[in-house]
This record gives C-alpha cells, sequence and structure tokens, in this order.
C-alpha cells in the first residue's frame, strides 16, 4: 500500500517535472525572441518579475497587496508573471543579483516592491536599459527606465486619524510605527494632523518599534503587541499601526485590552489572516499598492511606459480609509467631508 | 572503581573483626551429585588483536556460588557478556543444563534463566520498585491494561521467597545502595532467572551492605539458584564461594576450593608469578628540606577542611598521608598544586615560598602530579598520546620553543617515555583512551618524572592499575627516591602506604592526628587509626 | 570519553578517510530527504537539482558564492575559536555588527586616506569586536554567567547601540534608507577579476579569509597558547591540573574569537556597500554557527561548509523561478547540519572501537602471546 501511494507521488512528481520541463522550454523561446523594450506586440507574450521585500506574497499586508495587483494583470491583461522573495538579512548584492536573473530572463517589466530595492534598483536599472522597472515606495531610485510608485500614506492617514479621534472616548490615540524611517513618519504625521482636525487637544502616543539599520520593527508582532499594550495601559483607546508583519501584534493587544486598533496598506479587517481579531479593527488605513501595480503594468503593456514619480494620493484613489466591519457607518460622512477637502486641495496634510 | 588496587591480600579496615565466620554452609548442603547448571568448554572470542577469550573451561555446580577472579583485563568481562548473549564466541560450547545452547542477544540468555545483575545499577529514581522490575517486560492483562496486581503479587512471592525484603510501592529514590542491588536481583528473578550472574556486586556497597549481601546470595543458592560472582577481591571471594575459577589472560588457569587456598596463593594465580611488593628497603632520607607545609588552613573557620596540617617532606623520603578519604587529602594535594585557595598558612619549596603562585609556576619549580583522577585530571583521553606529553610540561623543553609547540621534541620524549617506562602502546600517536588503565598511568608517570622534580605528589598512583602495572610503577618511585627526590604520597591501599612510605601522618577531619612508623605497624592497627579509634602505634 | 556534546563540536578529531566521509554521507542523506520533500509537494526532484548546478556553473553565480562565502568563513572561524575550549560565542553576531556599525562610522568620516583609511576601520572593528566579546568573557569569570546567555542578551544590545550611533552620529538619509555616510572611493578594497566570463569580481577579502583560515590553523595546533585552548576545551579539570587558568582561557579566547568577528563585516564595508545600512547582511553570526558545526572546525572544512552554505542561500532565487518554495533551502540546511551531526556521531563509535582494536592488535602481533593487556580503559 505504502509501495502505491509512493509510486503514485512519484508518477506525480515525474508528471510535474515533464510539465515544468515544456514551460522551461516555451520560457527560453520567448526569452530569444522577446524584444525588450519595444512595445509588447500581444500582451500574453509580457512576462512580469516582480520581486518581495522580505515575507513576500501572503504577509497579510504590504507584499500581498502588490501581488493582488499582480494577480489581477495576470487575469485581465494575460500577462505572465514570476515572483521571488528576499531572505531575511539579505544584502544589497543578493538583491541585485535577484533583480538581475529577472532581467536577464527576459523579464520585463520588473516590479520591485519595497524600498529596501532603491539600492540595488538603481544599479541594476542602470545594466539593462531596455528593461522596464517600477518601484513601490521609493523615489530615490531614478531612471529613464524606472517608475517611481509612491503614494500619499499622509492623506489616508489623516482620514483614518480623523476617525480615530472620533471614536476615541478617552480623547487619547496612539500610533505604532515600524520602524523609525521618513516612510514612516509620513503615515504618522498624517494621522496625528487628522485627529487633531478633529479634537484639538487630543492626546496622541507615539512609539516606534526599531530604529534604523535594525528593519526588525516591520516583522516583530511581540513587540508591536508590548507597544500597543502599554499604550492602551496608559489610556489609549485607538491605536493606528504602520508596522507591517508586527501589526498583528496590536491587533492582539487591542483585543486583549478591549481596545480598537487602526490597519494598514490592506483591508486588514477583511483577511483571513486577522480574522480572529478583525472586531478590534475599526478600520484601515488602505494603500492601493495593488491599485499601483496594476496600473504600471496596463500602461507597460499598452506600450505607455512613463518614468518618474507616480504620486498616488486620495484623488488618485491610491490611499483611503476601509469600512468593513461597518465600524464607521455612523461618522462615514464627516469622513467624507474631510476626504473632499483634501481632494480639493481646502486641507494640506504635512508629511513630517 | 572503589578500593581497586589490585588483589588486596590482607584484609583491610572493612573486613569485618577477626573471628567472623566464614560461612560454609551452602557449600556443604548441595555439594554432591550434580549436574552443572552451566557448563562452558573451549570457549575462544577473538576480537581483532584483543585478549578476549581462549580455551575457557568453566563448570558451575547447580545451587552453588561460583567466583570468578581475575585481574582488570583478564577477560572476566568478555566472558560474562558471552554467557549472557551480549557477545558470541567464536569457538567453544555454552552447556545449560546439560544441553547446549547459543545466546544471540540477552533475550534468548533470559529465556534460558540466565540473568545478569550489572555493577552500575540500571533503575529509574523517579519510578517506583514495581514500575522499575516492570519496566520492559510489562505485565498485560487482555494484550493491553498493564497486571500491576498481579506483578505487585509476584514480587512479594519473590522477595519472601528469597528473604530479599523488598517493597514494591517505595519509590526507588528513597532506597539506600544495598536495597537497589537488591531490586536488581529481583528484576532479574522476576524475568525467571535460575542462573544469576553479579558484576562485581560490592564494588558500591559499604562493609554493612557487603555482609548482608552475602546473606541474601547465601539464602538464593538454598533456594536451589546458581550464581556466578565475579570479583577481584580476594577476602570477599573467599568469605562466600564455594568454588573458585581464576582466569589470567583470557584463559582459565585454575579451579580451585576456597578452604584450601590462602588469598596470597590466589593472588598469585591471578598475576602468574610471585606477588610484588611495595617494601622500600633502606632508607634514603636526607636532611635537606624539600617541601614544608606550616599550618595550613582551608575552608572557612569552623568547617575547615584542612585544619593547621604542617609538615616536612626532606630529599630522598617518600611521605605518606593516610585517612578514610574524604578527610581533606585532595584539597591538602589541590593546595599544595595551588589548584584550591588556602585560607592561611605556608608553603615551601626548596627554601622558596610557594604561597602564592600558580600552579604553573609551581609545575614548572619542580612539582610532578601524579592526580587521584587520571581521566579527569591527567589525561586528554582524546588526544594523542605526545600531546599528552606536553600537558602540564607546557611551558618547558622539550615540549616548546618560544611560543611554539616544538612537535618533534614532544614526539622524542614522549617516545622515550614509552620505552623507559615500558608504556606499551603501538605507537605515540594514539589517543590515551585507547590505553589500558595501567598502560595510562606509566605514561603519567613517566610524564611527571620528567625535568628532574623536586617533588611529587602521587595520589593513589597504583589505583585500578594491574598488578604488573602496579609494580613498575613501585620500582619507579623507589628509584626516584633514591635519587633524592621528595614525594607525597597518598593512597587507600595501606599495603602501598606502610610499603613505601619512610614516614606516615594520619589525617582525620583535616587534621594530622597521628604520626606513625612505618617499619612496624601492621594495616590493621593503620586502618584503625585512621578512623580515629586507636590512636599511634 | 568525550561527551556527545564533545562530538558535536568537533572537539574530537576524526581520523583518516572517516573525516570525509561522514559529511559526504551527510550531504547524500540531505539530497535524498529533500527529493522526498520535493516529491510530496509535486515538484521534481532531478529538475531542480539539475536547476541548482547549472546556477551553481555560472561564472557570475559563482563570483557570488564565493564573495558571501567568504563572510560565512570567517564567521565560522570567530565561532569556531569559541567551540574549540567549550565556550559558545552566541554574540558573534552582535560583535560583528557592532564593530561594523563603528567602523563604518569611523571609516566615513574619513580621518585618514587611502589605504591607511583601510587599515584603521580594519584595526577599529577588530578591537570593538574583541571588546564586546570581552564584556561576556569577564562576566562569566567573575560573576559565573554563562556566556551563551549573556552573549545572546549582548546582541539585543549591540543591535540598539548601532542604531543609536547611526541614528544620532553616523547616519545620512538617502530616501528611506539611513546608512552610514559612504567611505570614500580611496579607500575601497577593489575585487580581484578571478573568474572568467563575468564582470564581478571576487572579493579582495578572500586572501584575508584564507589568511585568517591559516593563522587560525596555526594558532590551534601549532603554539603553546592553541595547545591550551584546546587541552581546556577537551577537559577542563586536566587544564587545571596542568597549570592553566581557565578564566585566563575563558577571557582569552573570548577576546579572540570577539576579534575574529570583527573581521566578518568588513567585505561587505569596504567592498561591496561602502556603509552600514539598512541592508547590511545581518545574522551572520549564526550562520557562523551552523558552519562550524558543519566544518566540524577545521579550517578547511568549514572553508567547504561555507560554500555550500554560500550555494544553497544564493540560490534560492532560481528554485523561486521553478515555483519551488524558498524554504526548500533552509530545510536543506537544516537536515545537512543535522545529519552531519548524526554522521560524525557513527564515524566517531566507529572510529573509537577501531582505533581500540588496532591498539590490541598491533601490541599483539609482534609480541606474540608474552604480554596480554586487558582491555583497553
Amino acid at each position: 500500500m505504502l509501495r502505491n501511494r509512493v509510486s503514485k507521488l512519484a508518477a506525480a512528481g515525474a508528471a510535474g517535472a515533464m510539465v515544468m520541463a515544456v514551460a522551461a522550454c516555451g520560457g527560453s523561446d520567448s526569452n530569444t525572441s522577446a524584444t525588450p523594450g519595444a512595445s509588447a506586440p500581444a500582451a500574453s507574450a509580457v512576462k512580469v518579475g516582480l520581486a518581495y521585500d522580505v515575507g513576500g506574497r501572503g504577509d497579510g499586508s504590504f507584499n500581498d497587496a502588490a501581488a493582488a495587483g499582480l494577480d489581477k494583470a495576470v487575469s485581465e491583461l494575460k500577462v505572465t508573471s514570476k515572483e521571488l522573495e528576499a531572505t531575511q538579512g539579505e544584502t544589497d548584492t543578493q538583491k541585485e543579483e535577484r533583480l538581475r536573473l529577472l532581467a536577464q530572463g527576459g523579464y520585463n517589466p520588473i516590479v520591485a516592491v519595497g524600498f529596501a530595492y532603491s539600492g540595488s534598483l538603481a544599479k541594476v536599472a542602470k545594466e539593462f536599459p531596455d528593461t522596464h522597472f517600477a518601484i513601490v515606495d521609493d523615489d530615490a531610485a531614478t531612471g529613464a527606465n524606472i517608475d517611481n510608485l509612491v503614494f500619499a500614506e499622509e492623506q489616508g492617514s489623516f482620514l483614518v486619524g480623523a476617525a480615530a479621534a472620533l471614536k476615541s472616548k478617552k480623547g487619547d490615540v496612539g500610533f505604532v510605527g515600524g520602524v523609525d524611517v521618513p516612510l514612516i513618519h509620513k503615515f504618522q504625521a498624517g494621522f496625528e494632523a487628522g485627529a487633531k482636525a478633529v479634537k484639538p487637544d487630543i492626546k496622541i502616543q507615539t512609539k516606534y518599534l526599531s530604529q534604523p539599520p535594525d528593519m526588525s520593527g516591520f516583522g516583530d508582532p511581540a513587540k508591536g503587541k508590548t507597544a500597543a499594550q502599554g499604550m492602551y495601559d496608559a489610556g489609549a483607546d485607538v491605536v493606528y499601526q504602520a508596522a507591517g508583519g508586527s501589526g498583528g501584534g496590536v491587533f492582539d493587544a487591542a483585543k486583549a485590552s478591549n481596545g480598537l486598533a487602526i490597519g494598514v496598506d490592506s483591508d486588514q479587517a477583511a483577511l483571513p489572516a486577522y480574522s480572529a481579531v478583525k472586531d478590534v479593527i475599526l478600520t484601515s488605513m488602505v494603500k492601493k499598492v495593488d491599485v499601483a501595480v496594476f496600473d504600471f503594468l496596463q500602461s507597460d503593456v499598452a506600450g505607455k511606459f512613463t518614468a518618474g514619480k507616480h504620486v498616488y494620493d486620495l484623488k488618485a484613489g491610491g490611499v483611503d480609509y476601509s469600512t468593513t466591519g461597518g465600524q464607521l457607518d455612523d461618522i462615514k460622512t464627516q469622513l467624507d467631508e474631510f476626504k473632499q477637502k483634501i481632494i480639493n486641495g481646502e486641507i494640506t496634510v504635512p508629511t513630517s | 572503581m572503589g578500593n581497586a588496587t589490585g588483589p588486596l591480600v590482607y584484609c583491610h579496615n572493612r573486613c569485618p573483626p577477626s573471628g567472623t565466620p566464614r560461612s560454609k554452609e551452602a557449600a556443604i548442603t548441595t555439594a554432591t551429585a550434580n549436574e552443572p547448571a552451566v557448563e562452558l568448554a573451549g570457549i575462544t572470542k577473538r576480537f581483532p588483536g584483543v585478549v578476549a577469550n581462549k580455551d575457557i573451561d568453566l563448570k558451575v555446580a547447580k545451587g552453588r556460588i561460583h567466583a570468578i577472579v581475575g585481574e582488570n583485563g583478564a577477560g572476566k568481562s568478555t566472558l560474562m557478556k558471552i554467557l549472557y548473549g551480549m557477545q558470541r564466541p567464536d569457538e567453544g560450547v555454552i552447556k545449560v543444563d546439560g544441553s547446549p545452547v547459543t545466546f544471540g542477544t540477552p533475550g534468548d540468555a533470559i529465556a534460558h534463566g540466565i540473568g545478569m545483575v550489572h555493577q552500575h545499577f540500571m533503575l529509574a529514581d523517579n519510578l517506583t520498585v514495581l514500575e522499575n522490575i516492570v519496566l520492559g517486560s510489562e505485565p498485560r492483562k487482555g494484550g493491553v491494561a498493564l497486571d500491576f496486581r498481579a506483578a505487585r503479587k509476584k514480587i512479594k512471592e519473590i522477595s519472601d521467597t528469597y528473604g530479599l525484603g523488598i517493597e514494591p510501592d517505595m519509590l526507588v529514590e528513597e532506597l539506600g545502595v544495598g536495597d537497589r542491588q537488591r531490586v536488581e536481583i529481583l528484576k532479574v528473578l522476576y524475568r525467571g532467572a535460575r542462573i544469576l550472574i553479579l558484576d562485581e556486586p560490592t564494588a558500591v556497597l559499604v562493609p554493612h551492605e557487603v555482609d548482608e549481601l552475602f546473606d541474601n546470595l547465601r539464602g538464593l543458592v538454598r533456594e536451589g539458584l546458581t550464581i556466578l560472582f565475579i570479583s577481584h577481591k580476594l577476602d570477599e571471594v573467599l568469605q562466600v564461594a564455594d568454588a573458585i575459577t581464576v582466569i589470567r589472560r583470557g584463559t582459565t588457569v585454575a579451579a580451585v576450593d576456597p578452604k584450601e587456598v590462602t588469598a596470597r596463593r590466589l593472588a598469585e594465580l591471578m598475576v602468574g608469578s610471585e606477588l610484588p611488593s611495595p617494601e622500600t628497603r633502606e632508607s634514603t632520607v636526607t636532611d635537606v628540606v624539600a617541601l614544608a607545609v606550616r599550618d595550613l588552613r582551608m575552608g572557612a573557620s569552623g568547617r575547615s577542611v584542612v585544619d593547621g596540617v604542617g609538615f616536612d617532606i626532606r630529599k630522598g623520603e617518600v611521605l605518606g598521608i593516610a585517612g578514610v578519604e574524604g578527610n581533606g587529602q585532595a584539597e591538602l594535594v589541590e593546595a599544595i598544586m595551588g589548584m584550591r585557595p588556602i585560607s592561611s598558612g605556608s608553603i615551601t619549596l626548596n627554601g622558596r615560598d610557594i604561597t602564592h603562585w600558580s600552579t604553573l609556576k609551581r609545575r614548572e619549580a619542580g612539582i610532578g602530579y601524579i592526580p587521584e583522577d587520571r581521566h579527569r585530571h591527567g589525561l586528554l583521553l582524546e588526544s594523542p598520546l605526545w600531546e599528552n606529553r606536553i600537558l602540564g610540561h607546557q611551558t618547558r623543553k622539550p615540549n616548546v620553543r618560544g611560543i611554539w609547540i616544538d612537535r618533534a621534541g614532544a614526539r622524542r620524549d614522549t617516545q622515550r617515555i614509552v620505552e623507559n617506562y615500558d608504556v606499551r602502546t603501538p605507537g605515540i600517536e594514539v589517543d590515551a583512551a585507547a590505553l589500558s588503565g595501567g598502560n595510562q598511568q606509566k605514561l603519567i608517570v613517566g610524564r611527571e618524572m620528567s625535568g628532574d622534580p623536586v617533588l611529587l605528589i602521587a595520589s593513589h598512583p597504583t589505583r585500578g592499575v594491574d598488578v604488573g602495572a602496579q609494580a613498575a610503577i613501585w620500582d619507579h618511585l623507589r628509584t626516584a627516591r633514591a635519587a633524592g627526590l621528595a614525594v607525597l604520597l597518598i593512597s587507600a591501599d595501606l599495603d602501598e602506604l606502610i610499603g613505601l612510605s619512610d614516614s606516615l601522618k594520619v589525617i582525620l577531619r583535616g587534621k594530622i592526628v597521628a604520626d606513625i612508623d612505618p617499619t612496624s605497624v601492621t594495616p590493621e592497627q593503620l586502618g584503625s587509626a585512621m578512623t580515629g579509634a586507636g590512636e599511634g602505634a | 570519553m568525550s561527551s556527545f556534546l564533545d562530538r558535536m563540536l568537533g572537539r574530537v578529531k576524526l581520523g583518516g578517510w572517516l573525516a570525509v566521509a561522514a559529511p559526504l554521507l551527510a550531504v547524500v542523506f540531505a539530497a535524498v530527504i529533500t527529493s522526498v520533500i520535493l516529491l510530496a509537494t509535486g515538484k521534481a526532484p532531478l529538475e531542480a537539482f539539475n536547476a541548482l548546478a547549472q546556477y551553481g556553473a555560472q561564472p557570475r553565480t559563482m563570483v557570488t558564492i564565493i564573495n558571501t562565502g567568504t563572510e560565512y568563513y570567517i564567521s565560522a572561524l570567530a565561532v569556531a575559536i569559541g567551540f574549540r575550549m567549550n565556550l559558545f560565542n552566541i554574540g558573534v553576531d552582535g560583535q560583528y555588527r557592532l564593530a561594523a556599525v563603528v567602523a563604518a562610522g569611523v571609516g566615513g568620516a574619513a580621518l585618514v586616506p587611502g589605504v591607511l583609511n583601510i587599515v584603521l576601520v580594519i584595526v577599529v572593528a577588530v578591537i570593538v569586536g574583541a571588546l564586546w566579546a570581552a564584556i561576556a568573557g569577564l562576566l562569566r569569570v567573575t560573576r559565573g554567567v554563562s556566556e551563551v546567555i549573556s552573549t545572546i542578551m549582548l546582541n539585543s544590545i549591540a543591535t540598539g547601540i548601532g542604531s543609536w550611533l547611526v541614528k544620532n552620529y553616523f547616519g545620512v538619509l538617502t530616501g528611506n534608507e539611513l546608512a552610514t555616510k559612504e567611505i570614500p572611493a580611496d579607500a575601497h578594497v577593489p575585487g580581484m577579476a578571478l573568474i572568467p566570463g563575468t564582470q564581478l569580481q571576487v572579493s579582495g577579502f578572500v586572501v584575508l579569509a584564507i589568511v585568517l583560515g591559516v593563522a587560525y590553523y596555526v594558532l590551534l595546533n601549532r603554539t603553546r597558547f592553541g595547545f591550551e585552548l584546546r587541552a581546556t576545551g577537551k577537559s577542563e579539570s586536566a587544564a587545571l591540573s596542568s597549570g592553566i587558568s581557565p578564566k585566563k582561557m575563558i577571557l582569552t579566547t573570548m577576546i579572540i574569537s570577539g576579534a575574529m568577528a570583527g573581521f566578518i563585516g568588513m567585505p561587505e564595508l569596504l567592498g561591496s556597500s561602502y556603509k552600514y545600512g539598512t541592508n547590511f547582511p545581518t545574522g551572520l553570526g549564526f550562520t557562523g554557527i551552523a558552519i562550524a558545526l558543519l566544518g566540524r572546525n577545521t579550517p578547511v572544512g568549514m572553508a567547504i561548509g561555507a560554500l555550500l552554505w554560500s550555494f544553497l542561500d544564493n540560490s534560492s532565487d532560481t528554485l523561486q523561478l521553478l515555483d519551488i518554495s524558498k524554504e526548500i533551502v533552509a530545510i536543506m540546511q537544516g537536515v545537512i547540519v543535522l545529519s552531519v551531526i548524526i554522521a560524525y556521531e557513527l564515524v566517531h563509535r566507529y572510529r573509537i572501537v577501531a582505533e581500540q582494536r588496532r591498539v590490541s592488535r598491533e601490541l599483539a602481533a609482534p609480541k606474540g602471546p608474552q604480554q596480554v593487556e586487558g582491555a583497553p580503559a
């Protein structure tokens, strides 16, 4: 019986190998015939390369949002794709190698997810001038073949800040940032401005989980929990987290303290990973990396690649707040007023 | 190892007072007309090269205590392993109750009613006696559930039948050593053994426990069981055995009747020659003091482990320290070696105050050290012999040249030691662990005698070595003494102490309590002085 | 007899062909286990191994493997120095990171020009690594704190101090990247175009790594200090009665291990990134532990181990191209280390028995029946 099962397994493996071999052949064919940089003749010939930051597909946050954009492109634009994932503690050289591997394999365009790729992308993009690159969350790496997809996180954060202030009974809210870097400062600045717009004397507690170059604050739920717990204990009743993989800990702390928390990047109350704590997630500051990635892929496939900085703000639908769970139903009109004012330019949200 | 100092011909402090009857009733009751319970004929076991056994012939009568004696390494253990199915003989026949058998595993031996009580107990402390006994042969009820009730009943029965006095529900950790040994015996009986092998059973026991064990053993043979008793303690063997077989160099050399043999004769049979004697003949003591210890104290006041000890050792003198173990000898040695801090007092070597010197500096000044536990303190077991030569002499020629190890020099000098001290080894590249205990010790002695030491501290120098090595080590000590070496000798072997020492001091609870003249003291007198019973001699 | 721990940490040597047999056995075993896992997840093992082999054969990959392996190797050396005398320097990780931060700060300040700056950076790193390790050594000899505990804690503290230094003193913000000021170009250590067919260059630090490996061997096997270190590792009690001060040895060994750790970050700092920032490699100290175990603390064994580890680490992208999860690499690495330990244990037991038999045989053969020594003690 056991032998039977093993042989089936072996057969399955062999079949898999054949399929892969065929796929590999197909791949190498298109590889040689592909003319990078030229406008794609047919959508199906486009091979998209995607390089994730640490965590990859399934991180329940930022990388997942990028993956959603890619999935959409695969189904709607009929592109093929390859996804590679970073390893904890790797060097710039290893990131460069990853991008090179994709570029050499004929993947074009290539999307780098996260500012960690900034230095390596700038270098590799020069080596492959005919390949189109996009980098999410970074405008430091620039070049004629680099599209910088950045977001007005401060605008979305303003809205959830306002929501926090409106929902806070104690007039005390908190902000947990993953790592003390400028990107996360934008979240904090927007959140504070939004909260103060509702209640000028509101108390705001702030905590960053780690200081650069230590990036562990984006991947340490235990740290997130401790920090948030401290805030709830000190009187906060709503805590906003912009801490990537550490965010789960903030939700746990909220659950344990009967407080509320605000998610980030994805609509976290709707994610299966957080189904156990979804009732404490008031809302999420949705950063539509999926939209940005899809837009980039769509325009590139259509031959309309443009280099430079593309800001996804409220107006462009790049950031927003989520309403899953219905906890904001009573204040939705107030929030939408703020939203309109920001779009109109009546309110300018600070970025730091 | 206990006090396994070769053949202890005399009784020391642990022997029963003179006049204790050496009971032989058991032997007399079932002496005749009995087919052997176990018979071995022409048993030969070759490991590639190793002694093991050759042409072993052994007949063990039913219902007897049969002792097998031999030096450490004579092949007793291999023989027992063969009989217990742990090893297969290359040649020869094993018969149990008259019919030939072959054992592939201990399970086969157990099935034929042969059980083994190991020297080291194999009991789980946190389980009860019952649980320990049934472990591995759990009684089943309906094939699944453990039937402890039946097991308890059976254990009670066995215990009562043989007078072992075992309470099945006691926790093993609450039992004393003697009780644990009885549990081990019961465990074997529980599995149906009719023939028991006891491997050095007295090694872990104190004297009154030894007597109790012997009573138990006599009880067992009275009930028809057969016992194979392995030992090298001749006084005990003579006390309990009904028959004795001597093994030497892997083969059976004699079968003797304990009633007709003396301990000394038995020892000579084991060794195969006239026994060596530790006797030193004429005095070589000079007037020059090599080591002076004054008012040495160690440990917190009130609980001193060494309390005001003082003595001189002159060049050419062997000073023996007698004492029951644990009375401060080990601490005293470590203080002189500089391995352990002292509270007060002074130590002077060749007129120089070395009280505050490091161990290394003391060694460089000419102190050699044969440690009590050679495996822990004397050797790097997993290093080749030539690296062991360097140990303790790592700052001196011929082992080093500046900061560099002089490999050629160390190797050359190791070769010298191997030759001069008769260390039996195929070469100096083998690990120390591959040598027998006696050869390891000879290597240590050779090393510590290197570099012209002023003082040699010899702590149990012949403990656990075979008789041949013992004689050689005594010879080396005598030669060095004649050449003017001062020796501090600590030993539990009273013959060794009396025979080698020029003067003797008795240590008790950290204090020197008596000075004894070794020329006029008997081991018995010395033994009682050590316990504080009779002062002086 | 040596304990299992001794054997695991390679404080016990294995002779001859057995020393080669064990790791080979382990790698084969790891390949088998990996194949089973690949099959179980519906992937073809041959395909995967083929892809790995092809990847490994590319010139550019070889350069990457050597460069990463250089750092791994130095890390393994640092760990092995401790292992050889029973010290678990888990703190190599913190030691090299702190050393690299401070060295990067000093190097970025360009206090001296050119080659002098290179020397300065390396010296600073070695000193910082040694001092940081010395804390754990001092805690052990004065307060009896286990170096395992103290170095783990010191790792966290090193992270904190590193961040604090970068943020407050050395840091330059570029985009979202906070890093130390870049070390000026005249103090960059050049690479060597050793492998044809690629523009990537082999790090100049390969030379340093080889020198360190030789130094490690000479120090341990040819010097009095090395003898004392190994003796203490094999038997602290025997060392004590031989006049070796275990406390002195603990402190010295920790310091040397820390100094060696100081070198770990140098290939990256002076040969690749020229600054300490977000993407400076972390966790190399732990990689070093695995490689020291794998290479049995021998200089050559660890070199092979480092290259193997580096190859596996760098190949994860290739596997992902085949849609094989990159975690398979971690599984392979884990299985290799475990099977090396098990294989060595088996080989060790065999060797002990074989050696004792050999000794008895050689003793018995020429001298005939005149003397039989007992079974080995």
